[in-house]
This record gives C-alpha cells, sequence and structure tokens, in this order.
C-alpha cells in the first residue's frame, strides 16, 4: 500500500495498482471502495490522473485499465469485471462508467439478495445483480459532466458525450452524443492523427512514446 | 455565516484558506459565506466580477478565467451553483439560482479531435496550463427575474429572456424566451410564450 505525501485521507493506494509515470492521484479515499484481488487490478497510464473525488469501485474480479494523459475528474468507475479506458480522454465531475448495473428483467428478488449480501458484508460491497458486461473506451473520447455510460458499452476514438448524457448504446468514433434519449448530433474530422498526439506531446516536452 | 464582498478582504473565520480578489466590485450589503467561492478565479481584468446590492452567494463556484467578467445584479441569490466564465456571464437583478446549478460560457474543451488531444496533454501533470489550446467562449446572458431550478444547466451563447423559468434538471441550449418555463435535456418550453 501507498501513502501519499499530500493526502488529508488515512488509507494508502493498494498494492495490485499500478501507476505509470507521472500520474497523480489526489486522494487514496478514490481507493476506499476498491476491493479488487486481481493481479495489475489497475492499471494507470504515463500521466494521467484521478482528480478530486473520484472514486474507483471495483469488485474482487473487477480489472480497470486508463491510458495515459487520461483525466478523471470526480468520475466514478463501477467495475466487477473491465472497464478499459483509452489514452487522452477527458472524464468530467459527475460521470461515472459502469460495468454493472440491473438488467431490465432483474428481479426484485435478485435486488433484494444483493441488498442482504451487502447488509452481511463488513465492507457493504453490493454485488452485481446482473452480470457484469465490460465497457470500452476508446481513445481520446470526452466524457460531459454528470453523463453514465452503461454496461456492455463501447465509445469510439474521438467521440463526445454531452453533459447529463445516458449511453445505453455503442457509440461510433467521432460521434457528438447528448440528449435525453441519447442521440448522434454529428460527426466529427478525425483529425487527432498520431502526427498530432506527438506534436502536442512535443510541445510540452514529452517527445517519447506513449 | 456571511461576509460582506469587500474586494481583498480575508473573511473572519473562514474555513478555506483563500481571501476575496481585488479586481472585484461589490453593492451594498452583498454577501458571501466563505473565499472557497473563488478557488478556481483566475480573472485578471481590472473588474473579474461585478455584484450588485442586496445579492447573496454561498456555497458556489465563481469559476473565471483570466479574462473573464461575471455581473451579478440587485438582490440575486446564488446557491451552490457553479459560474463557469470564460468570457462574460451576465446575470440580472432578482435572479433566484438553485443548487446543483452549472452556467458556462464555454465547452471546457476544444471539440475537434486533435484540439482536444492536446488538451489533455497540457491539463495533465506533465504539461503546462497555460499553453492550453483555446476554446471558443460565447457569452451567457440571463435577464432579469429568471428562476433557475436545481442541478439545471445553461450552456454557452444562450439568453434567457425575463422572468423565464428553467425547470430542474433542464440542459438549455438554446436562448429562452421571455416568462416561458422550458424542461427537458435539451430544454424545450412547456408553459407560456409562443410555443
Amino acid at each position: 500500500m501507498t501513502v501519499l505525501a499530500h493526502d488529508w485521507y488515512r488509507g494508502g493506494i493498494p498494492a495490485n495498482v499500478v501507476l505509470g509515470r507521472d500520474v497523480y492521484v489526489d486522494t487514496a479515499y478514490s481507493f476506499a471502495p476498491f476491493f479488487s484481488e486481481e493481479e495489475q487490478a489497475l492499471v494507470m497510464g504515463e500521466a494521467s490522473g484521478a482528480y478530486d473525488r473520484t472514486a474507483f469501485v471495483v469488485g474482487a474480479r473487477g480489472r480497470v485499465t486508463v491510458g495515459a494523459y487520461t483525466v478523471l475528474n470526480a468520475t466514478t468507475l463501477v467495475c466487477n469485471d473491465r472497464i478499459s479506458i483509452g489514452a487522452h480522454c477527458l472524464l468530467a465531475w459527475g460521470s461515472v462508467v459502469t460495468d454493472t448495473w440491473p438488467d431490465a428483467g432483474a428481479s426484485p428478488e435478485a435486488r433484494r439478495r444483493a441488498l442482504a449480501a451487502a447488509a452481511a458484508d463488513p465492507h457493504r460491497r453490493l454485488p452485481p445483480v446482473s452480470p457484469p458486461r465490460p465497457v470500452t473506451l476508446e481513445d481520446n473520447v470526452w466524457i460531459g459532466f454528470d453523463a453514465v455510460i452503461l454496461p456492455g458499452v463501447t465509445i469510439g476514438r474521438g467521440a463526445v458525450i454531452g453533459c447529463k448524457t445516458i449511453v445505453r448504446e455503442n457509440v461510433p468514433p467521432y460521434a457528438v452524443v447528448a440528449g435525453d434519449p441519447a442521440r448522434i448530433l454529428r460527426t466529427l474530422d478525425p483529425d487527432d492523427t498520431e502526427e498530432a498526439r506527438l506534436r502536442a506531446l512535443r510541445d510540452h516536452g514529452h517527445d517519447h512514446a506513449r | 455565516m456571511f461576509h460582506p464582498l469587500i474586494p481583498g478582504a480575508a473573511l473572519p473565520d473562514d474555513w478555506f484558506a483563500g481571501t476575496i480578489p481585488r479586481n472585484i466590485i461589490a453593492g451594498e450589503n452583498s454577501v458571501i459565506d466563505s473565499s472557497f467561492c473563488f478557488k478556481h478565479y483566475y480573472a485578471q481584468g481590472a473588474v473579474g466580477l461585478r455584484v450588485g446590492r442586496n445579492v447573496t452567494i454561498w456555497r458556489a463556484s465563481l469559476a473565471a478565467d483570466e479574462g473573464a467578467l461575471i455581473e451579478i445584479g440587485d438582490d440575486t441569490y446564488v446557491a451552490n451553483a457553479s459560474l463557469v466564465c470564460t468570457e462574460r456571464i451576465s446575470i440580472g437583478a432578482r435572479v433566484m439560482i438553485a443548487g446543483g446549478v452549472t452556467i458556462a460560457d464555454s465547452d471546457f474543451h476544444p471539440i475537434a479531435p486533435a484540439a482536444r488531444l492536446a488538451d489533455t496533454v497540457a491539463l495533465s501533470p506533465v504539461g503546462d496550463r497555460k499553453r492550453r489550446p483555446p476554446v471558443e467562449a460565447r457569452p451567457v446572458v440571463i435577464e432579469d427575474d429568471v428562476w433557475i431550478g436545481f442541478n439545471a444547466t445553461i450552456l454557452k451563447g444562450v439568453r434567457i429572456g425575463a422572468g423565464a423559468v428553467i425547470a430542474p434538471g433542464a440542459l438549455v441550449l438554446r436562448d429562452v424566451a421571455a416568462g416561458t418555463e422550458v424542461a427537458g435535456n435539451p430544454a424545450q418550453p412547456i408553459r407560456g410564450g409562443a410555443a
């Protein structure tokens, strides 16, 4: 367990969390709900960051990867299987990415069983009511504030999810999605080439590859 | 506990170790609860915040970029809301702004994928925030006697006409006519006006 020098929270970062070079974590409070028993249960790429009240709500079998330069700004990740977030993603405050949520067909009995299991657990972990379904955010995805990404969804490279949007279905690359219900407003010009990425890194004095 | 908005002042018993910025103008009997409201205030102009008389601000975030100007009219009440200003946010008199409201005159990041990618590098622990790519800002104007409900969001370029009501949770992308009520995401008129 690693304790952060600047932290107000008394806990630390679990040993199965792998932080790349120049990663910033505001507080180990982000890991208070982190219970993964997997090896390399959370891998954060170079110069990524978990800011403010970001929460890693990760169950025993959960595995999360966060790509280089990705910003988790007061974001909640709920993972009982797999959440994969690419490089250069922006996840704004209040946004939620979850691979676990009761299916439409989940019975009240199943929810009661989950609640009973939580009540019997000193850590009050809530087991999945429905089987988790992995979520993938490809590179350079932007999730607006208070948006929610539900289980099984893949969001394509460069896509933008507007604030307060609930995403239940896959989003194609470079789509701009907003509204309730969510719909595609337009498609962006895919100008985020490898050359553009290297230029941005060079511009900030980091010309090594990811 | 409220304190008068006095430019440059340190508030007595403030739990946050900040001060009221010097480049503000505030009218008589306008108050704030903590300098924490200015945690993200970086306005550098001669005036970055102009507040009328009898204004109440508590647990709010007055986030202002270097060139920003936030204007708040007389008797307006701002509770637990975020004003995120790159250029200009003008709020009229007797406006009620409820908790969880966000008013922003930009989208915070560029929308074009390459510029957005560059922004992630600039914002990263190894980047230089002073060299972020530019974001488009369009001023927000909220006229007199508007009521903005809990968790509503007002986005860039929007003008809200006098006396309009923004329902809780609404996401407002387009102008709202005076005297109408709008709700939903995106917000649509539900009462009053021509619609």
